[in-house]
């Protein structure tokens, strides 16, 4: 048998409320070996990241752990007194937390940050934590120069690898990563994980990581743990989890994943044959800017969310807008649906510039014609209303069906996206529903006008992976069966290939590449779509590892 | 076509408040006093009427005694409910109603009719209330509706501001975005998407305004600055002060009118703590964590283990 670092028996944790207590973790047991990088994989709500706090005994109220064991070096955190659980917490077992802005203090400088662990800990002098940061600076990679800055002043890379080294300030046999890259651009994530690797072989930590991207966890990983609704349902090594996995939701996590590298895969998304896409543009979008005023009474300060973004949608047609967070592509949403106005540009609807020459009604007309689908089903549909209401509202503002059929229309709606019967879902409320049937109503209610062009804004992002790929059939579907256009708008590459015609990519509010997706996806032009591409794809860190070993040995 | 209200968010709180002990005992005690000042005096000696010997301790026939004047207390104290009450339940309303309006209208169209409306709202922030009162007060014809115009002028202000920021943040939503995004008007998205979503800040709003309604009237009224020849709450235990209630030691003038005022302050605070409860679940699940904890122990950041609970 291996050597064990880690053992979880049979973890129970509830979380009481005003009825019943809530289990959150049922019957959670596994082992990780020393040295091992260990993945917890699972959908938000599935409990792995109480299974971590419980490890840490940093759950919150009103949480308890009801019962089981954990075992570190084969003594139990669970019997362990207070005091001794204080001591234990970042000397034996370290964690990095998802958002290093919120994980650092933004009014102290991070050298303060990491002595602050080793006076707590270890009691060092001023001198010795200083020689201690910076051998922990080097571990890192960042200049020795940088520590008296504050978290503010530093990139979202650097600052995840001040908590990096705060982490492993104590040497903590264990490290747990929750999501330790969620919040950042893939081609950063990339840099971090990296990091992660060399350290480890370096000082010979062992990793559990969690996230609910399988993808990564694939490349990343020794074993993975599959956790479902509060309890683990497979747990194997991960290149046996790869080709497919025992339980019928890994096979199902596994299968749902669309990849952007490689030849198209037949089975998903298939493209429609026999559809034809409008000649005349539907819509034309002309150097589009927008500039937003950031708070500062002396010297006001400007954010350029979108430069000079150009494009058209052709009647029937998907295009997909792709970039990392900050690059723009939520502002272009809402500056086509409207809710922002621009600061400069055009935009050209069925002919007519809807900033200059618009007669007063065709405002309404517009919202008509264009449609928007939000990020978050559980915030765009109002919690005090029923789907009927959700739905109703529209057409009666628009008076485009009259009263007597108005019922009969709504449920086709609905049946149209996938809710049978429709009769039953339209009574319902919001909270009586799963994410997907929300964003299934929310589809329904921007279908319900009969629109030309719906904006989808990162309409799956939210959602439960094994459920993605039915929003985005639904999304292909109406486009065939109601010849309406949409604008889709992602930070996942694979996602945007299998579903839109065209791929625009942008970077920092800048249109960098622009053509037919499958082209741009297998011959990337411009560097920075070859990154995301690369980044993208399956094999892409045990590549780069190889190559560094390589460059260490030539040297 | 049918719709269904049974399960509605706003149905459920209802049914909440309905079953929560603290809120019952609330609207139990507060419900009486309503009761009690509407049909009480009827039954009640005439409190205007010189009955008895002046200041004379409780007996059978004058249950709390009677005042310096020889009228009864107990009368005194039952219809001084009525106009203390009907005055502090409409000032809430009001406060509410103007908060809700200046304050949700700021905060939705943001921009510059917020700059405009939120330096209203501070300028009546910034004005001292107390001193503002008693000069209207004084300066104004004494009266129920000036004392309720004087208590809306100087409360609204705190309530527009609270509401203001709530709708802030309400406007921020995405199920605003789409209500817009489908062409729904401003004024039917404020009243029929948001205003609902915000039910219980208004009714928390409406209780804690009236509470702060009734003191100040009392308070003013104490002070003689309200219609004294009225009988309320406030001119009760004005007049026990001027009949030099506390040297002569006749506390049965003025302890009826003062435990009553408590009372139904307390009976109100009971109720938003229910509303606190119902619209915020969490509160009810970490007092129940904390029974689970051994003895003397606190929450001192570290997750207790609890096998074998109920």
């Amino acid at each position: 048998m291996t050597d064990i670092l880690l053992s979880i028996r049979n973890l129970d944790v509830e979380y009481i409320t005003p009825g019943d207590p809530v289990c959150a973790v049922k019957n959670v047991s596994f082992d990780i070996a020393r040295g091992e990088i260990f993945g917890l994989v699972g959908e938000s709500g599935s409990g792995k990241s109480t299974v971590v706090q419980a490890i840490l005994r940093t759950l919150p109220p009103p949480a308890i752990i009801t019962g089981g064991e954990i075992l570190l070096n084969g003594k139990d955190i669970l019997s362990m007194s207070d005091r001794e659980v204080k001591k234990f917490r970042w000397q034996e077992i370290s964690i990095v937390m998802q958002s290093a802005m919120n994980a650092l203090n933004p009014v102290i400088p991070i050298r303060k940050q990491i002595s602050d662990v080793l006076y707590t800990h270890k009691g060092y002098s001023r001198e010795k934590a200083h020689q201690r940061i910076k051998e922990l600076f080097d571990l890192v990679d960042i200049r020795y120069d940088r520590m008296d800055s504050y978290p503010h002043e530093l990139s979202g890379g650097m600052r995840q690898r001040i908590v990096l080294a705060i982490a492993l300030a104590l040497m903590p046999p264990l490290i747990i990563m929750d999501e330790p890259t969620t919040a950042l651009d893939v081609i950063v994530e990339r840099e971090i994980l990296f990091k992660v690797l060399e350290l480890r072989k370096e000082l010979g930590f062992t990793i559990l990581f969690i996230t609910h991207d399988l993808n990564l966890l694939l490349e990343f990983t020794d074993r993975v743990g599959v956790m479902l609704k509060g309890e683990l349902v497979e747990s194997d090594e991960a290149i046996r989890i790869n080709s497919g996995g025992q339980h019928p939701y890994t096979k199902k996590l596994i299968g749902a994943l669309p990849s952007a590298a490689g030849p198209r895969r037949k089975d998903l998304l298939p493209r429609p044959e026999q559809f034809k896409i409008g000649e005349k543009p539907l819509i034309e979008i002309h150097n589009l800017n927008k500039k937003f005023h950031l708070s500062g009474f002396i010297r006001p300060k400007m954010l350029h969310a979108v430069k000079d973004v150009s494009f058209n949608i052709y009647p029937g047609e998907i295009v997909s807008l792709v970039g990392e967070s900050g690059s723009g592509k939520s502002t272009i949403a809402r500056l086509i649906a409207r809710l922002i106005p621009p600061t400069s540009g055009t935009i050209i609807l069925d002919g007519i510039d809807i900033f200059k020459s618009e007669p007063r009604s065709a405002s309404l007309n517009y919202r008509r014609k264009v449609q928007m689908v939000f990020q978050d089903p559980f915030g765009s549909l109002n919690s005090v209303h029923t789907v009927f209401h959700h739905l109703a509202r529209p057409i009666i503002r628009h008076r485009l069906i009259p009263q007597a059929e108005l019922y009969k229309y709504i449920i086709d709606m609905l049946e149209t996206v996938g809710l049978s019967p429709g009769s039953l879902f339209a009574d319902k409320f919001p909270h009586e529903m799963s994410g997907g049937e929300r964003q299934r109503v929310a589809i329904a209610r921007a279908l319900s006008l009969q629109p030309e062009l719906i904006v989808a804004d990162e309409p799956t992002s939210m959602l439960d992976v094994s459920i993605r790929m039915d929003i985005l059939q639904i999304l292909a579907d109406l486009r065939v069966e109601k010849n309406v256009a949409v604008l889709f708008i992602t930070h996942d590459l694979a996602s945007a290939r299998y579903l839109a015609d065209r791929i625009i990519v942008l970077k920092n509010g800048s249109q960098v590449e622009h053509g037919n997706s499958e082209e741009l996806i297998q011959s990337p032009q411009h560097t920075y779509t070859k990154q995301l591409i690369a980044a993208a794809s399956p094999g892409w860190l045990k590549k780069n590892l190889l190559k560094t070993n390589e460059n260490r040995d030539s040297k | 076509m049918s719709t269904r209200l049974n399960d509605s968010i706003l149905i459920r709180w209802l049914r909440g408040i309905l079953t929560n002990k603290k809120a019952l005992a609330g609207s139990f005690l507060v419900l009486s006093f309503i009761f009690i000042a509407f049909v009480g005096p009827f039954f009640t000696y005439d409190p205007n009427a010189f009955l008895d010997t002046p200041l004379s301790p409780p007996t059978f026939t004058h249950w709390f005694g009677t005042t310096g004047q020889g009228q009864d207390v107990l009368a005194q104290t039952i219809s001084g409910a009525r106009q203390t009450l009907l005055i502090g339940f409409c000032t809430g309303f009001f406060v509410v109603v103007i908060g809700a309006l200046i304050g949700g209208i700021s905060g939705y169209y943001g921009g510059r009719v917020d700059d405009v409306l939120s330096m209203v709202i501070n300028v009546f922030l910034v004005m001292p209330g107390l001193p503002l009162m008693v000069i209207l007060a004084s300066w104004l014809p004494p009266g129920p509706l000036t004392l309720m115009g004087v208590l809306v002028l100087t409360g609204w202000a705190w309530n527009a501001r609270v509401i203001r920021s709530q709708m802030m943040a309400l406007r921020g939503r995405d199920f605003v975005s789409a209500a817009i995004v489908s062409g729904e008007r401003n004024i039917r998205i404020i009243v029929i998407e948001i205003m609902p979503r915000m039910l219980s800040l208004l009714a928390s709003s409406f209780i804690g305004a009236s509470i702060y309604a009734i003191g100040a009237q009392v308070g003013l009224e104490f002070l003689g600055l309200g219609d004294v020849s009225t009988v309320t709450w406030g001119t009760n235990l004005y007049w026990a002060s001027n009949d030099l209630a506390l040297l002569t030691g006749s506390w049965w003038t003025f302890v009826p009118t003062g435990l009553s005022i408590a009372f139904v302050s307390f009976g109100l605070t009971m109720i938003n703590f229910g509303i606190d409860e119902v619209t915020n679940p969490r509160l009810i699940s970490e007092r129940n964590w904390r029974k689970l904890l051994p003895k003397g122990k606190m929450n001192d950041g570290i997750t207790p283990v609890v096998i074998n609970h109920d």
